[in-house]
């Protein structure tokens, strides 16, 4: 008799390897079924369920390679894949990667990027309420220690960069996007993707914007993010950057040392 | 700002018919608020905010909610997840839930979440382990839980006492309610052979504290719980049954896949209503 620890393992092994036959001698099937076929509508319904959160996480990537080349690229994944978490609402990261390997899809060289881009949006959409920043206490601070200041994004927040333009891309396979015909010669782009009330938005941001985010993003002060922000765009102005992403809820928090 | 009626407050649901909330339904409730006893919905999908748990929290001020869980995967002969917990017991501060409930099944292995409810061996030891992780979770929730028999199309060579004995007995030693699927007995009892009089008659009728009812689907083989339909007449008779025998328990209308108009659900609700009605004036 194995131990309930042997019998789960033998389970999930055979689970996610049909030719791991090990648990089949402990289990019986039901009706009719013999241990192999009560296995299988096990595996079946995982793999459905795993495929039902990629597909609802990655929806404009489903659109873009179609659903046959999607599931089998998705039934690989989740093979090679362990679910880190009891939370299914957050398994697929990297899928996107994933799925650029897969021999076939090689031509799209943008789907990695419109799969990062969906990944934010799909996490910016789960990710918990803050309350916003204090801006009575902020303005308590001396501006000579503006530097050392560091400050918090919202947890929702994610910054992504792309040399394709995956705005656009992600844009025409919406749900109801009017057909449009993409030039991926248009360039690339740099996106704020972030939860502000109840949507999430991809808002285009200048390259030196995105720098001091990505900078404050890494933790640093934001002494360093003016800096970085300056080598990016000489005439960045860190008051108008500030006032925005504070009064829009970007900065969720900040500490000063 | 809204205002919590105290009548409302932390109330557990009543002995009446309450609906699974799904996301498509949730503007129209808001506006049309039907008279139905409660709601009740995925835990996990109200760990993050946003839009869920802002219309989670509005309907939290007309109806008593169930928080019902699907990650926790208690009879995992691993260590429970502690992240997991901690999400759990911030949205109970959050949404004061009358009742919380999970399965009686296991989900996970070191390393990997299966995400699925899957069966135990129903020996000894799983029954100390799974006994051992339901009171590490109401100890650390500081309240009790329900937890829920599932349906299963395998079982296990080894088991040593029928599924019924061993439900029973996870509530007498852990102290743990019972929340009834009766449709995943019906499930079940049709495809292990048994007798699904038999399970009812071994459940301790004080330990009922909520009843489920969903549709299943007919598989090749075996019946399939996919919670995408009516609930069959078979299950509704032995609903009867379990009202019967357990008197009247607060029932839920499940539905999760192929969600139908909010309708389809308040009619399967009235009719569980109008049982539990019937036969609360049978006893009365």
């Amino acid at each position: 008799m194995p131990s309930l620890r042997e019998a789960q393992e033998g389970f999930a092994r055979g689970l996610f390897d049909v030719t791991d036959r090990v648990v089949l001698t402990h289990l019986v099937g039901a009706r009719d079924m013999d241990a192999a076929a009560g296995l299988a509508v096990y595996r079946n319904n995982t793999f459905s369920n795993f495929r039902s959160a990629l597909r609802e996480a990655y929806p404009v990537i489903l659109q873009l390679v179609g659903e046959e080349f999607f599931d089998q690229a998705a039934n690989a994944f989740i093979r090679a894949t362990p679910s880190a978490f009891g939370d299914i609402n957050v398994y697929g990261a990297g899928f996107g990667d994933f799925l650029a390997n897969c021999p076939g899809a090689g031509k799209l060289v943008y789907l990695p990027d419109v799969a990062r881009l969906e990944w934010a949006v799909h996490l910016a959409f789960q990710s918990v309420d803050v309350e916003p920043l204090d801006v009575a206490r902020l303005a308590e601070v001396p501006p000579e220690r503006f530097a050392a200041l560091r400050f918090a994004l919202h947890p929702s927040a994610s910054l992504i960069a792309s040399p394709w333009p995956i705005l656009a891309i992600w844009r025409a396979n919406q749900p109801r996007a009017s057909e449009d015909t993409i030039d991926l010669g248009a360039g690339g782009i740099r996106l704020l993707v972030i939860r502000r009330d109840h949507d999430v938005d991809l808002e285009p941001i200048a390259v030196a914007e995105f720098a001091a985010l990505a900078t404050l993003a890494a933790q640093a002060s934001l002494g360093d993010a003016l800096e970085t922000a300056q080598a990016a765009d000489a005439d960045f102005d860190l008051g108008v950057f500030l006032q925005q992403h504070v009064a829009a809820g970007t900065l969720a928090d900040f500490t000063i040392e | 700002m809204t205002t919590r009626p105290d009548s409302v407050s932390a109330a557990i649901p009543p002995a009446r018919a309450g609906i699974g909330l799904r996301a498509p339904h949730y503007r129209e409730l808001l506006d049309s608020r039907p008279d139905i006893g409660w709601l009740e919905v995925h835990s996990e999908n109200y760990f993050g905010g946003g839009r869920p748990l802002w219309f989670l929290e509005q309907l939290r001020a007309h109806y008593p909610v169930s928080l019902h869980g699907v990650g926790i995967a208690l009879g995992s002969a691993t260590r429970l997840d502690a992240a997991h917990l901690c999400r759990l017991k911030s949205l109970i501060a959050r949404i004061e839930p009358g009742l919380v409930s999970e399965h009686l099944s296991w989900g996970a292995v070191e390393g990997r979440h299966l995400n699925d409810l899957l069966p135990l061996p129903y020996t000894e030891e799983a029954l100390e382990h799974v006994c051992a992780h339901i009171a590490q979770v109401q100890d650390f929730l500081g309240r009790h839980i329900l937890i829920e028999n599932i349906s299963s199309y395998i079982r296990w060579k080894h088991d040593a006492i029928p599924e019924w004995e061993f439900v029973a007995e996870v509530a007498h030693r852990s102290g743990c309610g019972l929340l009834l699927d009766v449709n995943n007995i019906y499930v079940s009892a049709v495809n292990h052979d048994f007798d699904a009089r038999t399970y009812l008659a071994a459940i301790p009728s004080q330990r009922v504290a909520e009843i489920h009812l969903a549709g299943f689907d007919e598989g090749e083989h075996c019946l399939i719980d996919t919670h995408g339909k009516r609930v069959s007449a078979p299950v509704w008779q032995l609903y009867r049954e379990a009202i019967a025998r357990f008197g009247a328990n607060p029932t839920l209308i499940e539905w999760d896949t192929d969600i139908p108009a909010l309708e389809v659900l308040l009619d399967e609700a009235a009719t569980a209503q109008a049982i539990l009605e019937n036969d609360y004036a049978l006893a009365a």
